[in-house]
């Protein structure tokens, strides 16, 4: 399924000419080929682990197409169970909107580390905002560990394709959860609920090539207690992210200063 | 408040509002940072590095203080399903399939026996 460059030319001007033509004749191919990659997988998991959106919405009070809406707008599970559990609670607004703006500061470094890899220099600016709106945690995660094998001509429309199928799938899933989540047994629920750690965990440790994606990995699992009792409420994720992240980009600098000895 | 939902525009003016746009901004303000950044900037690993530990940090937080059926767990049961699933992985050809399936079965297996 997986198809390959451009095939190399003695001339880098009819090379950039050829990958120019190539590239627009095969952004379709690639589209397909991203959706195709989200179909045979991804998108399962995403549209699962999040079915239980559509049931706290519910819960909450809010109408069907509000609940897929917020899938389609929002487009961050945490932000939507905090935004059902919040209003649910009855929460006051400016408080909602403050816990939902703090938990998606998290975007911050995912949209800052993925679009350098997906622009190219005539990339336009609602292009840019459009991508940014497509990536949360699964996207980013899988996107991070697949578009370096696609050819730059072909990234931000294997992109789209992967993206807008898991946004797809996902606002499905949180209309079926909607009118399910009540008749399934707890055990069940909680196991929906499960996919979020395993699938991130799994997916986060396969796509670890480096010592540093490792000890962000361990280092931003074992924080997660300290944090929590130490750090403020609220703010805990951005604290544990800043530390963890920064100990293990140093622990790579370590590594690295010891092997050009 | 929830009364309130009940009116018709409403849910959605608090869903773009009080939703939306607090989550969106940050999308925004990363596409002017990620502006002045290179792929092969160094500052890139350390930006992913953070990434991938406020994902770790997401991760341990459900774990540590879940809300809804993952609450009805003991600690034990939360965490236990993730090593299943995490050694299935590493048996099975580093297969997140593999650890799902088997994360998945511990775990509502678990809230049987316990539940």
């Amino acid at each position: 399924m997986f198809m390959s460059g451009a095939a190399p030319h003695p001339d880098p001007a009819l090379m950039a000419e050829a990958a120019e033509d190539l590239g627009g004749r095969n952004r379709r191919a690639w589209f397909l080929e991203g959706a195709w990659q989200a179909l045979a997988g991804p998108m399962l998991v995403v549209a699962v682990s999040l079915l239980s959106v559509g049931g706290l919405a519910r819960d909450a009070g809010f109408s069907i197409e509000v609940a897929v809406a917020s899938t389609l707008v929002l487009w961050a599970g945490p932000a939507q169970v905090l935004f059902f559990g919040a209003v649910a609670a009855k929460a006051s607004w400016p408080a909602i909107a403050f816990t939902i703006s703090l938990s998606s500061v998290r975007f911050v470094p995912m949209v800052v580390s993925l679009l350098p890899t997906l622009r190219t220099k005539r990339t336009r600016l609602p292009t840019l905002l459009l991508a940014a709106h497509c990536i949360a945690v699964t996207v980013w995660a899988e996107g991070m560990r697949r578009i370096p094998s696609v050819p730059r001509d072909g990234r931000l429309a294997f992109f789209f394709g992967f993206s807008l199928i898991c946004i797809l799938g996902t606002s499905i899933s949180t209309a079926v959860g909607f009118v399910l989540i009540g008749e399934l047994p707890l055990p069940f629920v909680a196991g929906l609920l499960f996919m979020t750690p395993i699938y991130f965990v799994a997916t986060l440790t396969r796509s670890a090539s480096r010592p540093i994606d490792r000890w962000a990995l361990i280092l931003g699992l074992a924080a997660a207690p300290v944090t929590e009792a130490l750090a403020p409420r609220g703010l805990d994720l951005l604290v544990l992210g800043f530390s963890a992240g920064t100990g293990a980009w140093l622990i790579q600098r370590a590594l690295d200063a010891r092997a050009r000895i | 408040m929830t009364d309130a939902l009940d009116h018709g525009l409403w849910p959605w003016v608090a869903l773009i509002c009080f939703g939306f746009l607090p989550s969106e901004v940050w999308r925004m303000v990363s596409v002017f940072l990620a502006r002045g950044i290179d792929e092969s900037s160094p500052w890139l690993s350390w930006v992913r590095a953070v990434a991938t530990a406020l994902l770790a940090g997401v991760v341990g937080k459900l774990l540590l203080s879940p809300n809804g059926a993952l609450a009805t767990l003991p600690l034990w049961g939360r965490v236990g399903p993730l090593a299943v699933g995490m050694i299935a992985f590493f048996l099975i050809r580093r297969s997140i399939f593999a650890a799902i399936v088997a994360g998945e079965a511990a775990i509502i297996a678990i809230g049987y026996w316990v539940g």
